[in-house]
């Protein structure tokens, strides 16, 4: 009697011959004996037809030289590391086949609120795109490497912004130092990251002390080291590492007050540090040690808040990130909310007025469309910001089926309150006299190969979405048909 | 129209026999009996008889009698007995082409190159600038005569009809526009025509346009260009900047753009589809405020609905066209 197995892989061959039909051919062609199944078990699969051709003649086929690559694989050279997010992240601010435009002028720190800038494109001043360029302001999505050099459109909404400034330095001067706060709001591609940046420019025009987060994913993504903030209750959260970068930034940016300022409180700090140091030696130290980033950070803002200090200028991209939870985690492994990061939580409060500047100063968040988590609150408040503004009596109420973030509502509460100084600057299309003066700065810059008439403005106008500046430059300068 | 001749001379033939008891005529009064309770029968006919299959009134010609032969007004003319008169009459086909095999064919023929030698010599003008008329298909034809005309017998007809029409509208004699009745279709291209469109106390033009499965319906106010597309801006709309410029073609081909300001409401379908139907709703709606843009409208091909859709998957197919893989076994 053969042995069970035997009969079990005779069963089990007939089995798969009845079921499953492609393989039958290649079980009962080789003539084996009927009783030994293992040579077909073990025999491999053909190759099936057709999936390398046989080598032709005179080629050798057998590669016997050691470490030489198949000729086929890629033979490339890697990017080194790092490289390609280098390319990727790269600003490039001039374009040296666009012409000169004869006729542009720079701003300046006495022409940065006049109002006859209005409708024109003014350059940006050398020193300004260097300071810039050091807070991040400039984007990869924008089109500054088109050009010959950076130029902004004053629109409406910049007038607007500089006359903010003009205010806070107005006011300057008494005794009620004024803080301003504003959303920037609109839709995809309307320019408020380069309105923020008119903003920024402003500041760095009138020596204002800039402090800028370039983009407020980067703060709430987890990709940098956070440490729980001693004695504090609730507990709150510092980044040091991203702290030292932002010192960084801040003394390449306002360098030239840093090193002109000297210390006047006496900071409580756990590095020596002499009495008669500048502000830049103050910051140097927190750039240097990125664990005590976070008390120097402290110590220059208590330097700033003293009085006979210029004014400060907040900014921050990319509002709706911190508007939620962030990404990470606290000891009990429950997300740690934005509001807790310390950075944000400084931004946070003098945005939602709880905190004075104390020398005056602005505060300036803008929105975005395209790189934005859901933020009901954020989008609730703004609407209604948005709606007061135009149509009063039509203003939207809050759904209650929409899950809402406590925190952010109380924050932003003050937005829809009619008497305070924390509004919403909506940026909208530019009418069609900027964009004529951006067309022609186009045509001058030898990127836009069309007679500027009112036709062709109007059109690109209409097509643009009603004026939409991203839109309209999309459509003329970078996609030429 | 055979069939209807020859039961008009039957009727001749039986009202001239009256009340005999014994017919003279015998080949006629066998026909006579033959054809009366059935009254579909066709002489020449080898086939089973049968009626045309289209029964409407319209394409049916009108069916009349002969008169009937009045005996004694016929009687007093001088002759003294009915049986003389009889031996006399003979059976006429009203038509002389009775026994050719398409006499209506050949009657129609022969009638429209009588007319036309008559009005020869009228002012023509070129056929361009002839009114634009349907003429009947040679189907349509066929079925109003019942009789198996030839393609080309009947295109030498329409020709003559053809050059009728071509006659100087304003000297056209009666007779001609009665004739070419009978060979032209019963609705004319011209004749459905659609509603003018309004401009309503708003200002607003509305038009409806389609493609693919969407719709879209558009108003269109004086303005300055502004686009509204469910509320939206053009550019939030449509991402692709063809879309963009399709879905306002219309006012860019005729250089409105900066003119009009538009609100649309578009659904179903994708983005090319609803792009394409704001182009034609757009279009219409133009007309409406300015109906003299139509052929600038129509060379900038806004005017023509697209009636390409998706074609249905059929039976044993993988789609539409595509057939299953080829298995040996």
């Amino acid at each position: 009697m053969p042995p069970s197995t035997c009969l079990r892989s005779l069963s089990q061959l007939s089995l798969d011959a009845s079921t499953h039909r492609s393989i039958v051919p290649r079980l009962l062609h080789p003539r084996v004996a009927c009783f030994s199944t293992s040579a077909t078990h073990y025999a491999q699969a053909p190759k099936k037809k057709g999936t390398t051709a046989a080598p032709k003649k005179g080629v050798k086929s057998l590669n016997t030289k050691k470490g030489k690559q198949a000729s086929g694989g890629d033979s490339g050279k890697r990017p080194a590391q790092g490289e390609r997010k280098a390319l990727r992240k790269r600003i490039v601010l001039s374009n040296n086949n666009a012409l000169e435009v004869s006729s542009l002028k720079d701003l300046s720190k006495e022409s940065a609120f006049s109002e006859q800038n209005e409708g024109q494109v003014m350059g940006l001043p050398e020193h300004v795109v260097d300071a810039l360029r050091a807070v991040e302001a400039f984007k990869t999505t924008q089109g500054w490497s088109l050009f010959r050099r950076p130029a902004v459109l004053m629109r409406k909404e910049a007038i607007q912004v500089a006359k903010l400034f003009k205010e806070v330095e107005d006011s300057a001067s008494g005794q009620q130092k004024k803080t301003l706060r504003r959303i920037l709001s609109g839709e995809r591609m309307s320019g408020k990251s380069t309105l923020l940046l008119q903003g920024l420019t402003i500041g760095f025009l009138r020596d204002w002390f800039v402090i800028s987060l370039p983009e407020a994913q980067d703060i709430v993504n987890a990709h940098t080291d956070y440490a729980p903030l001693p004695k504090s209750e609730p507990m709150q959260y510092t980044q040091d590492t991203y702290t030292a970068n932002l010192l960084q930034q801040i003394l390449k940016s306002n360098g030239s007050f840093l090193e002109s300022a000297k210390l006047i409180t006496k900071p409580d700090l756990p590095l020596p540090l002499s009495a008669k140091a500048t502000l830049k030696e103050l910051v140097a130290l927190g750039i240097a040690n990125p664990e005590v980033s976070w008390p120097v950070f402290v110590a220059l803002w208590n330097e700033l808040s003293q009085p006979g200090r210029p004014p400060i200028l907040l900014a921050v991209d990319g509002l709706s990130h911190m508007m939620g939870d962030s990404k990470y985690m606290s000891a009990d492994v429950k997300p740690v909310h934005a509001y807790d990061l310390t950075i944000i939580r400084l931004f946070i409060d003098h945005l939602s007025g709880q905190k004075q500047l104390p020398n005056g100063g602005i505060v300036l968040g803008a929105t975005s469309q395209s790189n934005a988590p859901t933020s009901p609150a954020l989008d609730f408040c703004v609407g209604v910001a948005e709606a007061q503004q135009k149509t009063p009596d039509n203003v939207p109420q809050w759904n209650p089926y929409k899950k809402v973030d406590v925190r952010v509502m109380e924050a932003l509460k003050d937005l829809n309150s009619e008497k305070s100084d924390f509004d919403v600057i909506k940026v909208g299309g530019l009418s069609k006299e900027e964009a004529r003066a951006i067309m022609e700065y186009y045509a001058e810059s030898g990127m836009l190969r069309h007679q500027i008439n009112d036709r062709f403005v109007n059109e690109k106008w209409s097509l643009a979405g009603m004026g939409n500046i991203g839109e309209l430059e999309k459509a003329s300068v970078r996609l030429r048909l | 129209m055979s069939s209807r001749e020859l039961s008009r001379s039957l009727w001749k033939a039986v009202d001239s026999l009256g009340s005999r008891s014994r017919p003279q005529c015998e080949w006629t009064t066998r026909r006579a009996q033959k054809s009366f309770p059935p009254s579909v029968a066709r002489c020449i006919s080898t086939t089973t008889a049968r009626r045309a299959d289209v029964t409407e009134g319209e394409i049916q010609e009108p069916f009349t009698a002969a008169p009937p032969i009045r005996f004694e007004a016929d009687a007093e003319d001088g002759k003294k007995g009915d049986r003389s008169m009889l031996r006399t009459l003979r059976v006429v086909p009203a038509s002389p082409s009775y026994f050719s095999a398409k006499p209506t064919f050949t009657d129609d023929f022969l009638a429209l190159s009588a007319l036309l030698r008559k009005v020869a010599t009228l002012p023509v003008i070129s056929p361009a600038e002839a009114p634009k008329v349907a003429w009947k298909t040679i189907f349509q034809y066929r079925i109003m005569t019942n009789e198996p005309v030839k393609t080309q017998r009947y295109h030498k007809m329409m020709h003559m009809v053809r050059r009728l029409n071509c006659i100087n509208p304003s000297v056209v004699p009666e007779e001609v526009t009665q004739a070419l009745l009978r060979y032209k279709k019963a609705s004319q291209p011209g004749d459905i025509k659609p509603k003018p469109g309004v401009i309503d106390e708003l200002g607003r033009a509305k038009g409806v346009g389609r493609r693919k499965t969407s719709s879209a319906v558009a108003w269109l106010v004086e303005g300055e260009g502004e686009v509204l597309v469910n509320g939206k801006s053009l550019s939030q709309f449509f991402g692709r900047l063809h879309h963009r410029e399709s879905a306002v073609w219309a006012l860019k081909a005729t250089q409105r753009l900066d003119k009009y300001n538009v609100f649309v409401l578009v659904q179903g379908g994708g983005l090319t589809g609803q792009a394409e139907a704001m182009m034609l709703a757009v279009a219409k709606s133009l007309l409406v405020h300015e109906p003299a843009l139509k052929p600038a409208v129509r060379r900038a091909g806004c005017v023509t609905r697209d009636p390409r859709k998706v074609e249905r998957k059929k039976a044993g197919h993988v789609k539409a066209r595509k057939m299953p893989t080829w298995v040996k076994r």
